[in-house]
């Protein structure tokens, strides 16, 4: 049987969930580069390297029928076990892939040439707001002013919880997370959602094979860029695949973060979905705390760090409560003027900020549409008076939703 | 595939129950409970006519549900 949810509460779940496991990467990450002596760029190939074939290992497992489902369907429903990739996803797979390679070759280059890179590496976080300034361009739903101000708080939350005041700030790598790490991953995100928003065979793209092939794009992008930077870290990285284990572990916690992190991505906005993940600095916290009697972390320096670190945590957790605060949504009934062509009126009303689904219909009325917006006040302002612009609508009802499921 | 929105309309003070037993019916997309000239909007996904034939019946036969009305989609654009 499947499980009907609030789309709202399984959005927030899973980019949760995907942050839980993403802080449990970061400590495995530390503990990697604290106690194994291998060179940044043979480390960024290796791990794409290991990760491709745990990945692949896993992704076999999830594609065991049990109860006559895969037994993956349990993480994504619409999972039907480890496919070729199809031609309509190679474009997206091929950009993502670059964006996942360039960000990842670019946060490396940043730590081979600093010696403590962590307060050049917290503006990372900014990349919250390339998310939203590239969905105001490109998207029909443009952010509005509250998700504006929540992406904000979140970001400069982030920002502060994760600021080192050892590490030195310069504008060589200042420049390279702004003009290189933060784009890339930009591009990595907008493509992977694009991905798991395409239908295939008539049923939603699933978040394991997108994460699999993701990985075997990525890591030829990886291999190449490594090779061409100095061919001996290339080798050294494929004898660093003696690490194999710890690599494993790394990389196949990464896969369950990632897998969450996607199915999000297709319910929410890019840049929401990257906000509610920032949450990752406060749950590695614990980790971090529960492990530092194994290995030597540190959380702060001294005393001022301490609180800034603690005002950031309590910023991010407040942008991301307003995030989830305000949506409205509706259903409008509409009944058109005949002569109308109904093919005209429904791009017209999709053309409307605000709609997300718009749909003739055989029956009392011509059209359904189904409207989003963050208060009522701005879906009379924005959807109300553009559809008593548009010529052709004789009347329309407006259904407030008061509470929604849906299947997933 | 057909896709249809199901609009209901359920007797004062049976909201609660009768979308108790809607949430039990299987391929039914979405349920959303509305405040407007309906009281229920459901979105249904089934393979052929005859199926949205059987869920309607089934919504039909909820204690409380007073009518419905099947608004089959022709043409769908969505995020």
């Amino acid at each position: 049987m499947r499980i009907r949810v609030r789309k709202k509460n399984l959005f927030y779940l899973l980019a949760i969930t995907s942050s839980v496991i993403g802080a449990v990467v970061t400590v495995i990450d530390t503990y990697i580069s604290l106690e194994y002596n291998i060179n940044p760029w043979s480390l960024c190939l290796v791990i794409f390297i290991a990760g491709i074939v745990i990945t692949f290992i896993l992704s076999v497992i999830l594609s065991i029928p049990i109860g006559g489902k895969p037994l993956g369907a349990r993480i994504d429903p619409s999972f039907p076990g480890l496919r070729l990739l199809r031609k309509e996803e190679v474009p997206y797979q091929i950009m993502a892939g670059m964006g996942n390679a360039i960000a990842t070759v670019g946060y490396f280059f940043i730590i081979s040439i600093y010696q403590d890179p962590s307060t050049i590496l917290s503006f990372f976080e900014v990349v919250i707001l390339y998310l939203l300034i590239t969905e105001s361009i490109a998207e029909k739903n443009a952010p509005s002013m509250a998700e504006v101000e929540s992406s904000i708080i979140v970001t400069f939350g982030a920002i502060m919880a994760s600021f080192s005041f050892t590490g030195g700030l310069n504008l060589k790598g200042l420049l390279i997370v702004f003009l290189v790490l933060n784009p890339a991953w930009v591009v990595f995100s907008i493509y992977q959602r694009k991905l798991k928003l395409l239908r295939i065979n008539g049923r939603h793209n699933d978040a394991i094979n997108i994460r699999f092939w993701n990985l075997f794009f990525t890591t030829i992008f990886t291999a190449i860029l490594v090779y061409f930077i100095d061919t001996k870290h290339f080798f050294a990285a494929i004898d660093a695949l003696k690490y194999w284990p710890i690599m494993f572990l790394s990389m196949g916690t990464t896969f369950f973060s990632y897998i969450f992190y996607i199915r999000a991505l297709g319910l929410g906005k890019a840049s929401v979905t990257q906000a509610v993940k920032s949450s990752t600095i406060i749950f590695s916290i614990p980790l971090s705390f529960l492990l530092a009697s194994y290995i030597p972390l540190s959380f702060y320096e001294s005393i001022p760090q301490l609180v800034i670190k603690v005002m950031g945590i309590i910023l991010v957790i407040m942008g991301v409560i307003s995030f989830a605060l305000t949506e409205v949504r509706a259903y409008i009934f509409i009944k058109a003027k005949t002569g109308h062509s109904s093919t005209d009126l429904i791009n017209d009303i999709w053309a409307i900020k605000g709609v997300t689904a718009v749909a003739a219909v055989a029956g009392r009325y011509d059209i359904i549409s189904k409207v989003r917006m963050r208060t009522l006040g701005k879906g009379y302002e924005r959807i109300i008076r553009e559809l008593e612009e548009i010529n052709g609508i004789e009347k329309f009802e407006w259904h407030s939703i008061l509470k929604e499921w849906e299947e997933i | 595939m057909i896709k249809a929105y199901i609009l209901v309309l359920t007797y004062v003070g049976n909201l609660k129950t009768v979308l108790e037993e809607m949430r039990k019916i299987e391929n039914l997309e979405s349920i959303a409970v509305v405040a407007g000239d309906y009281d229920i909007i459901v979105k249904v996904e089934v393979e052929e006519l005859e199926d949205l034939m059987e869920i309607t019946n089934k919504i039909h036969s909820i204690k409380g549900v007073k009518r419905t009305n099947t608004q089959v989609i022709e043409k769908e654009i969505r995020e």
